[in-house]
């Protein structure tokens, strides 16, 4: 039992309910199908969560391996044409002397998908072979797959500003490269593998619950 | 393991932790105040003040200046005698006429339609509960909707985007900011205070129990 009072000491699934993840109304599990209040589909646990996430991660981690090998960014200009992958990029910006903003574009475009591709092959790997781990570090590794993912759009949407801005003709002109196509396909295949991921399955694990 | 069964007890007065199904009593809680988990110190519920009032005007606001921003340019540029001016749909046509047509569709879709999506739900479900017009069927798939766009509307990794593309070619050319610029930094304050007014437990209740 917990030491606060306010808890059953069990969780809903132990108590035979069922979470509606919108509206939050418990059910009877065996009973529904929808939520009784606001008519939202109601499972106790997200369906093949585990087969799902290593499902779109490895889709998400085999796009990753074009994203970093083809260009990103293809540059005109009157002296020669150039291309960007997004390590060469990172380079150039770093040798520019922006240093701040190449950490910025390697945190998001290296940093955030590798140590994702880590984190929820980790936690997979942990709820699978049930690995004696802690929940609270499992949990708060989860929370932060989900809330960070996101960020690794931002070299996609330079490449865009960049296409449409420098349209100078002759003089300078820059287009989006394939690679960034692929890395694009990473960032949104890797969202929906750490949403796959119920959180909840961490603490099923737990032996005395 | 075993439990009483929760016949006693009425399900209105239990609550299931979203992140690790942990079961607790319902407390009424302050104002203002929020309870947390006793297990993974997840949110469980919060009482935040004139939530719906608050939601309505950020989520107006943020409409506003996310059409503004939109449609109005955003940077300018000028190397010379040429110049060329893009608004952040110019940006995302970039992407289509370079034969990236999906990456062009999900860059609108994530700057501008998802957004725009998800503010005009959140307006018209905050709306109609703000003036008692009564609860329908669709408003609770409204929300669902609202709250199951939010990771994808991505109006602030857009501008780190542009922050970036600024310093990558201020070497090349002189480069200078549009009004959308600073609208688009509005629609970014008016979500963080959406998220900061909102109040899922009392919207849904009032989602839930007023039905028409």
């Amino acid at each position: 039992m917990d030491s606060t009072d306010n808890t059953l000491g069990v969780t809903a699934l132990q108590a035979g309910l069922a979470r509606c993840d919108y509206c939050g109304a418990l059910h009877r599990l065996r009973e529904v199908d929808s939520c009784r209040l606001c008519g939202a589909k109601v499972y106790s646990r997200k369906r093949n969560s585990l087969q799902r996430t290593w499902a779109f991660l490895l889709v998400g981690l085999m796009a990753y391996i074009p994203a970093n090998l083809y260009p990103i960014m293809l540059t005109s200009s009157i002296s020669g044409n150039t291309s960007d992958t997004i390590f060469s990029g990172i380079v150039t910006l770093a040798e520019s002397g922006s240093l701040f903003v190449a950490i910025v574009v390697f945190v998001a475009s290296v940093a955030i998908p590798v140590s994702k591709f880590v984190i929820i092959a980790g936690l997979a790997l942990s709820l699978h072979f049930r690995w004696d781990m802690s929940e609270h570090s499992r949990h708060v590794l989860h929370t932060i797959t989900e809330f960070i993912g996101r960020w690794s759009m931002i070299d996609v949407f330079v490449v865009a500003v960049l296409a449409a801005l420098i349209q100078l003709g002759a003089i300078l002109t820059i287009e989006p490269g394939a690679g960034i196509n692929a890395f694009a396909l990473s960032v949104v295949f890797t969202m929906f593998s750490a949403t796959s991921l119920d959180p909840r399955l961490i603490w099923d694990t737990k032996k005395d619950g | 393991m075993n439990t009483n069964s929760p016949g006693k007890v009425s399900f209105d007065d239990l609550v299931a932790c979203p992140s690790c199904d942990w079961l607790h009593y319902r407390l009424n809680i302050e104002r203002g105040s929020r309870a947390s988990c006793a297990r993974c110190a997840h949110e469980l519920y919060t009482h935040k003040p004139f939530s719906i009032d608050r939601t309505l005007a950020a989520s107006i606001a943020g409409i506003v200046l996310l059409l503004l921003s939109l449609f109005l340019p955003f940077l300018s540029l000028s190397r010379g005698s040429i110049s060329s001016s893009i608004s952040v749909l110019d940006a995302v046509g970039a992407l289509w006429d370079s034969d990236m047509r999906w990456l062009g569709l999900l860059s609108l879709g994530m700057i501008a339609i998802l957004p725009t999506l998800r503010l005009s739900l959140l307006i018209w479900v905050m709306w109609r509960l703000r003036y008692r017009l009564g609860v329908t069927s669709f408003m609770r798939v409204a929300m669902r909707w609202a709250e199951r766009l939010e990771p994808w509307a991505m109006a602030e990794i857009f501008m780190v985007g542009v922050v970036v593309s600024l310093v990558k070619i201020s070497a090349l050319a002189t480069l200078s900011v549009g009004p959308a610029f600073f609208a688009l930094l509005g629609v970014i304050l008016a979500t963080s205070l959406i998220s900061i007014f909102y109040c899922k437990d009392s919207v849904w209740t009032l989602l839930t129990t007023h039905s028409a």
